[in-house]
């Protein structure tokens, strides 16, 4: 049997193919020229182009903090606390749809996440061995949905470009106002003769930019560390960490008699062996926090960044790297907590070798 | 323990190098603002940062270089 002779490229027929290059190509031209890049170079050479402002866009403003758009009791509520709970509704409305009609013979939706999931545990299963995996797959699987959610989530437009608009008569604003008024982030208005700061927030941003939100998942990664260890190995596993067991056992024997100055010395060293895993433990929490947030961060402005320099068009290459770098961090949190779990229920001696 | 498991291992070294040297000399010009005593403890504190981070990481990597050599021996 012979192959039909295909006609045309990637899957279209010429014409297709053809109308599709056209669109992106105008796409690009007229994105960088009324991009900043764009309207630079056509000032310095002298040419008038004035865009219609839906087209143009303004400079973006990263803020780090994440503003409080309202309180609840007295507890802020910020805009990537927001964007966490939207993950979280997300996250159980898909397990309820997923898993309110399982089959034996499985439909597309549940093998999709069947496979999904099965990769997860497999990979547990390859690093916490046979026995354990089973302990460790709800949280593990946890972290993993949660953070490859916040941060494909985070991709969506809406995310970012929903503005959520504040007015704070100036009557009663305490702290200085910078001069100029358009620097950062707000405007004076006027209505009804009265002047209004106008606070211009994003309504919703990745829960995953909020220094809070990785640092949150570190703590609960190193509190679940905590607990396995101590479950499983009890008093060995805070012996890791506090071992003056052998100093003072060759004190002892000094103040016996018998002076035992390599066992002093061994054990002082077995001390600065056991302080070095508790710092290394806590350096783990900084840099979970810091490894995801960074990450995260510097996504979404380099977003920003193409879409004002650039509009329409060079964002969309960073768009695939943003979804590859949310998929990698969410597998290394996940996989860091498997690691440091795994170790901690692994009996020292066993370890070493 | 498999590959992936000593290569997710690994990439705590970045900081746990940068926090061991930093904290030493933030803890280093504490001790000098303190007792005026600069530049005594700021050096003191780098080379006890530098020591930490170097024997912490000689421990992280320890346990990949053994799991290779048991490899090695067993083939």
């Amino acid at each position: 049997m012979t192959q039909p002779k295909r006609r045309g490229c990637l899957g279209c027929s010429f014409p297709v193919l053809v109308i599709i290059i056209i669109v992106f190509l105008a796409l690009g031209i007229f994105g960088f020229l009324s991009g900043a890049i764009g309207q630079e170079l056509l000032q310095k050479y002298g040419v008038d182009i004035k865009f219609p402002d839906w087209m143009v866009i303004g400079q973006p403003e990263p803020h780090l903090p994440a503003p409080v758009l309202f309180n609840v009791f007295g507890i802020p509520i910020t805009n990537t606390l927001i964007a966490s709970w939207i993950t979280v509704v997300l996250l159980v409305v898909i397990s309820y749809v997923v898993t309110r009609r399982m089959k034996i013979i499985p439909g597309r939706l549940q093998t999709l996440f069947e496979s999904f999931l099965g990769w997860i545990f497999d990979l547990c299963k390859s690093i916490a061995g046979d026995k354990n995996a089973r302990r460790f797959f709800p949280i593990i699987a946890t972290i993993f949905l949660y953070v490859l959610l916040n941060a494909w989530l985070s991709l969506i437009p809406g995310y970012g470009s929903i503005e959520y608009t504040e007015y704070e008569p100036v009557a009663t604003h305490t702290e200085e106002l910078p001069a100029g008024g358009h620097e950062g982030e707000y405007t004076i208005v006027t209505k009804d003769g009265v002047d209004y700061i106008e606070h211009r927030h994003e309504l919703i941003r990745g829960a995953n930019t909020d220094v809070n939100t990785p640092l949150a998942i570190a703590i609960i990664s190193f509190v679940v560390v905590a607990y396995f260890g101590l479950t499983s190995l009890g008093m060995g596993w805070l012996r890791q960490y506090f071992n003056f067991g052998p100093l003072f056992r060759s004190l002892g024997q000094t103040f016996k008699g018998k002076l035992n100055v390599m066992g002093i010395f061994s054990g002082a060293i077995d001390i600065f062996v056991g302080f070095l895993e508790l710092l290394s433990r806590f350096i783990t929490i900084i840099s979970f926090t810091f490894r995801l947030f960074g990450n995260m961060t510097a996504g979404e402005i380099l977003l920003l960044i193409t879409a004002f320099l650039v509009p329409w068009v060079l964002a969309i290459p960073f768009y695939g790297l943003e979804i590859l770098i949310g998929f990698v961090q969410a597998f290394i949190f996940s996989g860091l907590t498997l690691v440091f779990i795994t170790m901690a229920v692994t009996p020292h001696e066993a370890e070493a070798h | 323990m498999s590959r992936w498991a000593a290569a997710l291992r690994l990439t705590g070294i970045g900081f746990f190098i940068a926090a061991c040297i930093l904290g030493g000399i933030l803890a280093g010009l504490w001790i000098d603002n303190k007792l005026d005593t600069r530049p005594l403890f700021i050096l003191l504190g780098l080379a006890v940062g530098l020591a930490v981070a170097f024997t912490g990481v000689y421990r992280m990597i320890r346990l990949v270089i053994d799991n290779r050599q048991d490899k090695e021996n067993n083939q």
